[in-house]
């Protein structure tokens, strides 16, 4: 979840009202905000994810503007009437779309700019996935000659933001920290651009901005690009980003539209940006049914309107409400109706615990283990818990049978799910093996056998005997006694193969299926995994007794 | 206790060395001189002394005696001689003196001692008083000198000190003359009984084997009869031994299990390597989502493609495309990844169930790309549950979690909005921990509709948590870092109390 810095006194600005730290701290929970730092004038806030609207002081301050009721929530986008254009012109095969949106009539000032890069920034970690799919740009208007033009080229020249020489899009990719980090995202003669109409570069996405056109305290005017691989999740970025910006007219700017020239034929919106918004009907029905709160016809409005809704009519039922193209969490009726219930209070809402009406129960593989267990402590073995993940060099070390293996693991040690429960009890000799003259211990749990198409979960059972004084006979024991407590059947047979000695292991049946192994671990095994002292060891399948035996029966 | 004809007396070895000693000390003797003889300090027979006077074989006096020491006084007399004696020579010399106050210079007795000495010389006639002088006259001088005599005589008796029972005249007198100091004291003296004595005659007393540690052979052969079986002396300190132990982890998720189950769940399981698809996609977390990200997901190496329902494919392609309107890879859905919650089994038991009133949950292991700590694992436990039903509302799951807190002894949960992708209205419950204040612990909310419509689930409303129990695990276990409840090390497992929590 993103991490926002916005200054109380802007925040005071944008809510025009004087509002207290208490009302902020209020007004954050039940915007899914999580403070993190106040200090000063500076809060430090965790913003919820699917909330981009709240990234920067922006759009929290409008937030406040409705929940505080300083003004009620328009039920139309500021748009001028004038219009402009956006030439797509053979743009890049792997980032065919680009809007474009421009906001007249703002008042920056460098606490305003902060918070517009860092909406920018915060979008691009998260909605743009670290601009592969959107790249977001900022320009001064009055600095280019619209209409502006995407394209792309094999190389060109311009004084990228931040420097003070022109360079070569190469040169850019090679010797810019923006360029070298996101030099994978565009493709070698086919670089996107954006340029004005004299041909000269605003930005060479999704890379880096020119230094010419930026925005600065002086910016009165504001484009905004946006430019990627889907078309919708662009419009969504590039309409929070509009919605940020205008906010800096406080009141007073507009949204001047552009129409889009060329371009991919399946490009799904003629205009840019997109503001038409979503109309919903919320029922009484609807929120009892979902809530089980009856809120009130009359009490609907109100309590909508401080979540930023637009009420455009009011039926006896229910209301119509226009869902601003900001709010890009709004799917439909039911995430109006979480705001319903955040408006009305989490803590006032009513509480009923469902009494049990059925048979309730623990799966059959728990209930086995838990005779498992009880069998196991009453033999003397105390119980570890060791994790699933595990050095895949120990799973080699005990078996030859395949593993499923960590695409991405942070650590080797916790690379590879244990296919097998032998591996996870040695580890727990050697813990155990210095503090402990003889170690007696056991563990019940899920391991993972890799298939065709997936892996099959197994839970399985071994024990570990660890001292000069064990032998075969003693894992031979302990597998009999388990066999016998069971009432079933038990039968031994040699047993060949890791991590045992040959001779001194076998195959443990029970009502003639076979479900697991004991025997003395082999002295080579024991040298790799540093122990010290003799091992008698034993696995036992639970799934396979429960399936083909128990359940059999 | 009776003591019948026949019967022999059997008695520890100590209180038999003691009726014996008393026996060579003619039957009565100070408790003090018994224990010397028995080579102890007197207070550590006393309670031998009461178990035989118990047995009626001693009765044990407190008797009253007198301590009489020579005066600092006494002990100068008994040297240079007493006040009178030293007064009657030096009047025999002179014979006469002008006054008594020349007399009483001339002595260089104290004027205490003067005037006794003095007074004793005339009253035994040794001197006379005529106008004022002081006359030797040698009457009664004999008696005089016989008196101070067996005075000194007595002194020396006494030489340092004398104990006595009874106290007799001359003491008082010399007392009275300050040469003698008396304190009264007790002390404790042991006299045979009547039945010790004709016991001992008759040899029927002896010394009894002490037994301690019985023994089946002490037990067959009747020796226990003829022997005092040793008391144990409880302020000893006796060591630990620890019993083999279930983990205390296992024993709380189980505890769980069974909270979970009184409130009308079933169990159910699931895989821990799952595709994408019911991982994600089912759950309406579209596949440019930072959650799926490579930070955030341990995915499967190898070629492996999942496999999965085609109508579930189908219906999930189709509401991500028409809600979040972007393409929709059937292949990013069947990658394999580590479960990174078990919301999955929830979403694979409403798709075998479908419609109808039920309550299903699972807790089992979970996996996120991280590194141990003492807060953070990369492996760990949820609590998923779902309720099913027509009529099932986020009141039910509020309600839930309020009546889970209380059954695990939790205390109050307060609700705040939260945002996860899969339901609608979201919410997290939160309790107070005694140190760290209010913490988040129950996350939930109910099924968006698009969730339900990926498994096919008509008509129905599920209330759906998802618990990091390992959280709450810590709070009961009483444990600060999250590795203890893993933990393969027996010391600790051994050492980990059952919390009070469990055991209610």
């Amino acid at each position: 979840m993103p991490i926002v810095e916005v200054s109380f006194t802007d925040l005071q600005r944008l809510a025009r009202k004087n509002i207290s730290s208490e009302e902020l701290l209020k007004a954050l929970e039940l915007m899914k905000g999580e403070v993190e730092e106040v200090s000063g004038d500076s809060i430090v806030f965790e913003a919820s994810h699917d909330r981009p609207d709240l990234f920067s002081a922006e759009g929290l301050g409008r937030a406040l503007r409705y929940l505080l009721g300083v003004e009620e929530p328009p039920s139309a986008p500021p748009v001028s009437g004038d219009m402009t254009e956006l030439r797509i012109v053979n743009p890049p095969r792997y980032r065919p779309y680009a809007y474009i949106s421009i906001v007249k009539g703002v008042e920056l000032d460098d606490e305003a700019i902060r918070q517009l890069f860092q909406l920018q920034e915060k979008l691009h970690a998260t909605y743009c996935r670290d601009r592969a799919l959107v790249s977001i740009g900022l320009y001064d208007l009055d600095k280019v000659k619209p209409p502006i033009i995407y394209t792309s080229v094999s190389d060109g020249r311009y004084v990228p933001l931040g420097y003070s020489e022109e360079m070569s899009l190469k040169e850019i990719l090679e010797k810019t920290e923006k360029g070298v980090k996101y030099a994978h995202l565009v493709k070698e003669g086919e670089y996107p651009l954006l340029t004005d109409s004299e041909g000269q570069v605003l930005s060479f996405p999704p890379i880096l901005n020119a230094e010419w056109n930026k925005v600065t305290p002086e910016t009165k005017n504001i484009i905004i690009d946006v430019t990627g691989t889907e078309p919708h999740l662009m419009m969504r970025v590039l309409n929070v980003m509009t919605y940020a910006v205008l906010e800096r007219g406080y009141g007073k700017a507009l949204i001047m539209r552009a129409k889009v020239v060329g371009g991919a034929p399946d490009n799904p919106y003629p205009t840019t940006p997109h503001l038409e918004g979503k109309l919903f009907s919320v029922h009484v029905e609807d929120a009892e049914s979902l809530l089980g709160l009856r809120v009130s016809a009359e009490d609907i409005p109100v309590l909508l309107k401080r979540m930023g809704y637009a009420v455009t009519s009011i039926t006896s039922d229910g209301v119509r409400v226009w869902v601003p193209p900001y709010r890009v969490d709004v799917h439909g009726v039911v995430d109006i109706i979480e705001d319903l219930a955040i408006s009305y209070g989490y803590n006032e809402l009513p509480t009923e615990t469902l009494p049990p009406t059925h048979f309730s129960g623990r799966s059959s593989i728990e209930h086995l283990t838990r005779i498992i267990r009880d069998i196991m402590v009453g033999l003397g073995f105390d119980e570890v818990v060791n994790f699933m993940l595990i050095d895949p060099d120990i799973l080699k070390l005990v078996t030859d049978e395949p593993f499923v293996t960590v695409a991405n693991p942070k650590m080797k040690t916790y690379s590879a799910l244990r296919n097998c429960m032998l591996a996870s009890i040695l580890i727990a000799g050697k813990v155990n093996s210095e503090k402990m003259g003889e170690v007696e211990v056991f563990e019940v749990g899920d391991y993972v056998i890799p298939k065709q198409h997936d892996a099959e979960s197994v839970r399985g059972m071994a024990f570990l005997l660890m001292g000069d004084k064990y032998t075969l006979t003693d894992g031979l024991v302990t597998a009999k006694s388990v066999a016998l407590t069971l009432g079933l059947e038990y039968r031994f047979e040699p047993y060949e193969g890791k991590p045992y000695i040959r001779g001194r292991a076998a195959k443990v049946f029970l009502n003639d299926v076979e479900v697991g192994r004991v025997g003395e671990v082999h002295p080579e095994v024991l040298v790799e995994l540093r122990l010290t002292k003799p091992v008698v060891a034993g696995e036992f399948n639970l799934t396979k007794i429960l399936r083909e035996i128990i359940e059999r029966k | 206790m009776g003591l019948m004809e026949e019967e022999r007396v059997l008695l520890p070895e100590r209180q038999y060395r003691l009726v014996k000693a008393l026996a060579g000390m003619g039957g009565r003797a100070e408790a003090s001189r018994l224990a010397e003889a028995v080579g102890r300090k007197q207070s550590d027979i006393m309670r031998d002394l009461a178990e035989l006077e118990s047995k009626n074989l001693v009765k044990v006096l407190r008797v009253k005696t007198w301590h009489v020491c020579l005066s600092p006084d006494g002990r100068r007399y008994l040297k240079e001689g007493l006040p009178e004696e030293r007064l009657l020579k030096i009047v025999g010399v002179r014979r006469e003196f002008p006054s008594v106050k020349e007399l009483a210079k001339a002595c260089g007795l104290s004027r205490n001692e003067f005037a006794a000495a003095f007074g004793r010389l005339r009253k035994y006639g040794a001197v006379k008083v005529v106008s004022g002088k002081v006359i030797y006259s040698g009457d009664g001088v004999e008696k005089l000198l016989s008196d101070i005599r067996r005075t000194r005589e007595l002194l020396g008796n006494i030489s340092e000190c004398i104990h006595v029972r009874e106290l007799p005249e001359w003491v008082a007198e010399l007392k009275r003359r300050g040469m003698v100091e008396v304190t009264e004291s007790r002390v404790v003296e042991v006299e045979a009984t009547e039945t010790l004595r004709e016991l001992l005659e008759a040899g029927r007393v002896s010394e009894a084997p002490l037994i301690t540690r019985i023994t089946s052979e002490v037990i067959v052969s009747g020796k226990w009869r003829g022997a005092i079986l040793k008391e144990f002396d409880l302020s000893i300190e006796v060591p630990v031994k620890y019993p083999s132990r279930k983990h205390p982890y296992v024993e709380f998720l189980n505890h769980v299990r069974e909270v979970v189950e009184s409130m009308g769940f079933v169990e159910a399981k699931g895989p821990h390597v799952e595709t994408a698809l019911w991982n994600f996609d089912v759950l309406f977390v579209p596949q440019y989502h930072p959650a799926r990200r490579e930070s955030d997901v341990y995915f499967v190496a190898g070629e492996t493609v999942g496999v999965a329902p085609s109508d579930v494919l189908e219906r999930t392609r189709e509401v991500h495309e028409r809600v979040w309107k972007y393409r929709w890879d059937p292949r990013e859905a069947l990658k394999l990844v580590l479960r990174t919650h078990t919301t999955p089994v929830s979403m694979r038991t409403i798709y075998s169930r479908k419609e109808g009133e039920y309550r299903v949950y699972s807790l089992d292991r979970v996996f996120r790309p991280d590194t141990p700590d003492p807060t953070h694992l990369m492996e760990f436990h949820q609590l998923e549950g779902i309720i099913v039903g027509k009529h099932v509302t986020f009141k039910h799951l509020l309600g839930f979690f309020k009546e889970f807190a209380k059954r695990l002894g939790l205390g109050e949960v307060r609700f705040r909005p939260a945002y996860f992708p899969f339901t609608e209205p979201s919410v997290e419950g939160y309790i107070k921990h005694p140190k760290l204040g209010w913490i988040e612990v129950f996350p939930g909310g109910m099924f968006r509709p698009e969730v339900l419509y990926a498994v096919g689930l008509k008509g129905h409303n599920v209330a759906a948590w998802g618990i990091g129990i390992d959280r709450i695990a810590m709070m009961v276990l009483n444990m600060n870092d999250i590795r203890n409840l893993y933990t393969n090390d027996v010391g600790i497992i051994r050492s980990t109390p059952l919390p009070k929590e469990v055991m209610r």
